[in-house]
């Protein structure tokens, strides 16, 4: 009787002790992980934009200074311009990527072609080339099309190299079931009307995931950019943010609070549909 | 012993994949034997003047589109093409000279537009097979006195049965002429002497694998290559196995009953995650520098300031890497394994309950080679991804020489070298010998690792 109830008060301590421990390691990855955001939040609202005057990870006065230089004094750093080009690049880059890559994926899904096979190789081995090895000569073509300095030159090269990451959304396309599309062929439906009108509204999580990896990624690329722009009124923001230094410190966590939070309010938004697509993608890979 | 078995089998399909080569190629040539004996004169007229045939069977519009293509070729070829395949081979005799006023041919640039002369004439090639196929095609519909199919319904086909020709069309050519084209440049610039002094105007030439012999041997490369690749490899081993396990282990965290608020809790490394890697791995230099937090602190601690990342600091840097790139990349590890584990099938937990298995026993035996299953496909793309992980050491220690290496640090990884060598300090050609030294062995290592695990003999039964 008496080692019966033991046995459960063990039992009971074991399981608050799990539970204690598993809380412990929630509460220090969550610190881990927001402790470095919260410290550029704090910095960017400090007075004297130097790194030099905080008095260890916090400001030594607060202040609304970063941000307005951040916006007013563009004659060294211009902030606002480099927003925008870095809006107009990745969102059109997201539109064409987006677009190439979903058709791309969906035909390796459905259709069995002569050379698909050969194709879907191809793509594996060439994936495994270290990613800028190109870039040189992506540069040297770009300067024979005249595409250096150029917004558009970096579109067209993010763009065109989008398709390339079609694995996960072919991995998803495999997944829906061919009922749909036999269904509708047998009503007389052609293939373009069977993925507009019945594949593309099943497909919404994973059109928002690649939609958002072909934003992210030229919103955050730095390679390219600094290697194709030389204007520094064509720069984005990331090599812009780049050529801030020390005693910049304020303005550069400013600057990034700025472009970080749009990243961060879409992937909140889409997280849900972020795991499933990522999760389908790998499972079929 | 399972695993030498399977790479015996693997080797074992592929030499009966060599055996059966000849049979499938000759099968291939059938087709063209059948249209070589068969084909009428129309065909022949196909073959001599592309979309002849096509007109003579009054296809007005194909045949059109097949002769402008003929003649847009040919004029192609007299005008660059021709001089641009010769220019591949020679790589330019005329050398410039700024002082008397000779334009000279510019070596890399001929390489690029011989290269693009070549996919031409090899798209040239397929249309013009395409245009013999379809003629025939025509002749046997007329012999079996069948109305060849019209223009318009082979245009409609476009939208349906062959829908695929149309959607791959446009990610086809910008993959090969944005992927694939500066792929084969530097594949081929490996093998010339492009770079150092010999830039344009001076004239480039193909010197063969003189650049890999070079990095292995020479007294300048060889020593930076071995050091520099060793440390590579230990590098993308341990991030790839830390952040797997870590992020592993958080979402097995997050999995757990007795955790409440998951949303919340799984909020910080999302934010993490959308934080653009560029303004984390700024930040965090930002953090470790001398004017830094970290340091401020060690000298209110009445410390000295150190260099964490400074150009003595061998192995703090490499772990603050190591840290900074978990951070990274937990999160996206993280999400991935709670979309997989969410899959798994619970019946199986209740089963093994009822058997009387602990939890360990559940983990090792149910959850680990599912998720092992599902991610090894992940798992090799992070490995490579690591292992040319190019952001980390760039951002946080850029620019630092050191004494032993040559033009490197000694975190940087074999594609910082690369960098600073081709686009920092002109070593063209040596640059692209290394990438293709590193493509060598990345693909080595994900094609044993894929050959290895059990995704790659059960692909086809998740179809």
């Amino acid at each position: 009787m008496n080692q019966a109830k033991m046995k459960v008060a063990k039992a009971k301590t074991q399981k608050v002790l799990n539970i204690l421990i598993t809380y412990c390691i929630l509460v220090v990855v969550a610190f881990v992980f927001f402790f470095p955001c919260m410290w550029l939040v704090l910095a960017s609202f400090s007075k004297s934009g130097s790194i030099y005057s905080f008095d260890g990870f916090f400001p030594a006065e607060y202040g609304f200074d970063a941000f307005r230089t951040l916006f007013t004094d563009t004659v060294m750093y211009d902030y606002p311009k480099w927003f925008l080009n870095t809006l107009f690049i990745a969102s059109m880059s997201c539109i064409i990527g987006t677009v190439l890559t979903i058709l791309t994926a969906y035909c390796m899904s459905r259709f069995r072609f002569k050379s698909r096979k050969a194709m879907m190789k191809t793509t594996l081995v060439l994936g495994m080339f270290p990613s800028f090895m190109g870039t040189i000569a992506v540069y040297l073509m770009m300067t024979q099309f005249n595409l250096i300095n150029q917004h558009w030159g970096l579109i067209l090269i993010y763009s065109a190299q989008a398709p390339m990451g079609y694995m996960v959304q072919k991995g998803f396309f495999d997944t829906i079931p061919y009922s749909i599309d036999e269904a509708a062929r047998i009503d007389g439906a052609s293939n373009f009307t069977v993925f507009v009108k019945f594949i593309l509204p099943l497909s919404k999580p994973i059109l928002v995931y690649t939609a958002l990896t072909a934003f992210t990624w030229p919103w955050s690329d730095f390679i390219l950019p600094k290697m194709l722009l030389i204007d520094k009124n064509l720069y984005t923001v990331a090599v812009g943010l780049m050529s801030l230094g020390e005693t910049e410190f304020a303005r550069f966590a400013a600057g990034s609070i700025f472009i970080a939070i749009p990243i961060i309010v879409l992937y909140f938004c889409l997280v849900k549909y972020m795991i499933n697509g990522m999760a389908a993608g790998a499972v079929k890979e | 012993m399972k695993a030498i078995a399977k790479c015996k089998n693997f080797f074992k399909t592929l030499s009966e994949k060599l055996k059966a080569l000849p049979k499938k190629l000759s099968a291939r040539f059938a087709g063209a034997k059948e249209i070589l004996s068969q084909g009428n004169g129309k065909v022949t007229a196909s073959m001599a003047v592309m979309g002849l045939g096509q007109l003579l069977y009054r296809q007005w519009a194909k045949g059109a589109m097949f002769l402008f293509v003929q003649i847009a070729f040919v004029t192609y070829f007299i005008l660059t093409g021709a001089t641009d395949l010769f220019g591949f081979f020679t790589l330019g005799t005329r050398e410039g000279n700024a002082w008397y006023g000779v334009e000279g041919d510019n070596s890399v640039v001929m390489l690029i537009m011989g290269i693009l002369a070549i996919f031409m004439i090899v798209l040239y090639i397929a249309i013009y097979i395409a245009n013999v196929k379809d003629a025939y095609r025509i002749q046997c519909a007329v012999d079996t006195l069948k109305e060849p199919a019209a223009f318009r319904e082979e245009a409609g086909a476009l939208l349906d049965k062959s829908f695929h020709k149309t959607a791959l069309a446009l990610p086809v050519i910008g993959v090969c002429v944005f992927s694939i084209l500066p792929i084969v440049f530097m594949i081929l610039i490996a093998f010339t002497n492009y770079g150092d002094t010999i830039v344009p105007p001076a004239l480039v030439s193909w010197v063969g694998l003189e650049n890999f012999r070079k990095i292995l041997t020479l007294g300048q490369f060889a020593p930076t290559f071995f050091k520099i690749f060793g440390w590579n490899m230990l590098w993308a081993v341990m991030s790839t196995a830390l952040n797997y396990l870590a992020g592993l282990g958080l979402a097995l965290l997050l999995n757990k009953a007795c955790v409440k608020g998951k949303a919340i809790w799984r909020a910080f490394p999302i934010l993490a995650y959308a934080i653009p890697g560029f303004i984390t791995l700024l930040g965090f230099k930002f953090m470790f520098s001398y004017g830094g937090p970290i340091n401020y602190y060690i000298q209110q601690g009445g410390g000295e300031a150190v260099g964490f990342l400074g150009l003595d600091a061998k192995w703090s840097a490499r772990f603050i890497g190591l840290g900074v790139n978990a951070w990274i990349s937990i999160p996206s590890t993280m999400l991935l394994a709670t979309g997989i584990l969410s899959n798994v099938n619970t019946d199986l937990y209740e089963a093994a309950r009822v058997d009387g298995a602990s939890a360990w026993k559940q983990f090792i035996k149910i959850t680990l080679p599912y998720v092992l299953f599902a991610t090894t496909p992940v798992l090799i793309t992070q490995f490579i991804g690591n292992f040319n992980n190019f952001g980390i050491f760039y951002f946080l220690r850029d620019g630092l020489n050191i004494d032993g290496y040559f033009l490197a640090s000694d975190t940087d990884l074999l594609i910082n070298w690369l960098y600073r060598m081709s686009i920092d300090n002109n070593y063209y050609s040596i640059g692209a010998a290394i990438s293709l030294v590193i493509f060598i062995i990345t693909s080595v290592i994900s094609l044993a690792v894929y050959v290895l695990s059990p995704s790659y003999k059960q692909e086809e039964t998740f179809r």
